[in-house]
């Protein structure tokens, strides 16, 4: 009896958390915060509904096949590619949006401190 | 009361499934599309997954893994294709 109400209680909260991330997929205004709501409200949805079923089935074969699918459905894989195909496609974002490109920052940096490195090895002198 | 519970889950998955798909059919760009096709498909894996319990048999579940398998393969070619331009 005790499963049963602990159940419904993961049941309907990742029932709460899929309906609040198909509300952020409808009315946010850009892909980039579309995926910011559903890459987070539906992995915690569909982890708790699936506890609560893991729960009410009670059979170790069935509980191993929905931890299986539980892994397979929780991707952050995905969430991650569309985000990156989307920036490479330059997807026009949002008005006032503030981009910090840590990325290629980097890169930036690490260029400038090998052309610096290779500078003082040769004796800067010359090559300036 | 655990099947009316379900069967209320269903139908509210059902309800934003559809909504989901008015996200698909009006985005303004591909990866909106991309991104909706991926929700409705962990809709209807919930929605497989509860049927089995409700109609107590589990054949369901391997249907369902088959069917995030082949969804997990087909997001990831539509993005390559998106990238790159092609898949091969």
């Amino acid at each position: 009896m005790v499963y049963e109400y602990v159940a419904i209680f993961f049941l309907f909260s990742g029932f709460f958390f899929l309906v609040v991330g198909v509300i952020g997929l409808i009315r946010l205004p850009d892909v980039y915060t579309r995926m910011h709501a559903l890459g987070k409200c539906d992995t915690l949805g569909t982890g708790m509904v699936l506890i609560g079923l893991m729960l009410l089935v009670r059979d170790v074969t069935n509980i191993t096949k929905l931890i299986l699918i539980m892994a397979m459905i929780i991707n952050p894989v995905v969430t991650h590619l569309i985000a990156k195909t989307a920036y490479n496609r330059g997807t026009p974002m949002v008005e006032g949006s503030y981009v910090i490109n840590d990325y290629v920052a980097s890169q930036r940096r690490r260029r400038k401190s090998q052309v610096e490195s290779k500078l003082s090895q040769e004796g800067g002198e010359n090559l300036k | 009361m655990i099947n009316t519970v379900l069967y209320i889950i269903v139908v509210g998955q059902i309800i934003f499934s559809l909504l989901a798909i008015l996200r698909a059919y009006s985005g303004p760009t591909v990866l909106d599309r991309v991104v909706a096709m991926n929700v409705i498909t962990t809709n209807v894996v919930i929605i497989l997954l509860i049927f089995a319990f409700i109609d107590n048999s589990y054949y369901y579940i391997d249907v369902a893994f088959v069917f995030v398998l082949g969804s997990f393969i087909g997001t990831l070619c539509i993005l390559k294709l998106l990238r790159e331009g092609h898949i091969i």
